[in-house]
């Protein structure tokens, strides 16, 4: 799973999530992607496991690129505690995600087994997203 | 490459307010320059302008006052979420003058079993003339084996163009598949450190039939 490998600071202020993505609204890599609509906090189990969803769909054909890192941590306070006592322990990992981002893209398979694989991995994601493919050329 | 003819007005009124009022009445704040003129702030028509801009350098004749220019689009603003543009940079083109260009790159055959083409480098910088652009640069992968890398120094250029990018730069790896076992293997290996559990379907065992939806409903009813 996806894990900074050090931080400057352990626990962090939760990100703003207000605005739309400022870039990497379109298909950089690959032939075919998952746009997200709505922010949203995305954990790296829900990276994975959509990124496991999409390669197992696809088998051995096609290749897979990840275009969001879950390098903001949140923390959370343990359950039945009185507030107070300074802040929770950090609990997830998350990338904040703003609406247009390009999450997730793959190439080397058909549109039809791509829009299935995507399909199946928008399912593992907290937010609204679409299926967007590469604009102009090949397309 | 086809040419596309915009009819465009000229604009007075600049800022974010006139350029939303341009924008409801489907029409496309853009600004045109090059060759040492002035700016000069136009107002495109959506839909066209939209259907034209689908192709990539895409050569557009802008006619202003009875006047007709060339010109490419420079830059293209587009919403991040909706399929709108927001606003196009246009620069203006002679005839006959060569132009630098980024041509997408478009694969085409078969390569050899078992193995993943993957296009590195999407488009070429190309230098050609501005009224013969290509639509795309043609790289053949028909038959080629797993552990080629084609390199844009490779590439074949449409006639009348020099390539601009560094010819050593990687346009297309093909690379060998994983081997199904292996594929398996890192997957359950992820899985296992996320924490995802496959739901196995359990098979009722031999003379023990499954509830039928009757009795399923009927012991709701009683719940």
């Amino acid at each position: 799973m996806l894990i900074p490998r050090r931080v400057k600071h352990r626990k962090q202020h939760h990100p703003g999530r207000s605005g739309a993505a400022k870039g990497g609204t379109t298909i950089a890599f690959g032939d075919y992607g998952i746009q997200a609509l709505e922010p949203a906090y995305v954990t790296n189990r829900q990276i994975e496991s959509a990124r496991i969803a999409m390669t197992r769909y696809m088998k051995r054909g096609g290749k897979v690129w990840i275009n969001i890192y879950p390098d903001r941590p949140l923390t959370k306070k343990p359950a039945e505690t009185r507030m107070g006592s300074g802040k929770g322990s950090p609990e997830w990992w998350i990338a904040n995600v703003k609406p247009g981002r390009v999450m997730f893209e793959i190439s080397g398979v058909s549109e039809e087994i791509a829009r299935e694989a995507l399909r199946l991995a928008m399912h593992k994601l907290p937010m609204k997203c679409r299926f967007v493919r590469r604009e102009g050329g090949d397309f | 490459m086809s040419e596309s003819k915009l009819v465009a007005e000229k604009r007075t009124q600049f800022g974010k307010g006139a350029a939303r009022k341009i924008r409801r009445a489907d029409k496309i704040p853009a600004v045109m320059y090059g060759h040492g003129t002035e700016p000069v702030h136009i107002t495109l028509p959506g839909h066209e302008t939209m259907m034209a801009l689908k192709q990539a350098n895409a050569l557009l004749t802008i006619e202003i006052d009875g006047k007709e220019e060339l010109a490419l689009a420079k830059d293209i603003q587009r919403d991040a979420i909706k399929p709108v543009i927001e606003h196009v940079d246009l620069v203006v083109v002679k005839r006959g003058e060569k132009v630098t260009v980024d041509v997408p790159v478009h694969v085409e055959g078969e390569a050899a079993a078992e193995t993943v083409v993957t296009v590195d480098s999407q488009v070429l910088q190309l230098e050609v003339e501005a009224t013969n652009i290509p639509e795309n640069v043609i790289v053949s992968v028909e038959g080629v084996e797993a552990g080629t890398q084609i390199h844009a120094s490779q590439v074949e250029l449409p006639r009348g163009a020099v390539l601009l990018t560094d010819p050593e730069v990687l346009v297309v790896n093909v690379t060998a598949q994983v081997t199904a076992e292996a594929l398996e293997a890192e997957l359950a290996e992820a899985e296992a450190e996320a924490g995802i559990e496959h739901e196995e379907p359990e098979a009722p065992a031999e003379g023990e039939a499954a509830p039928a939806e009757g009795e399923a409903a009927a012991e709701g009813e009683q719940a």
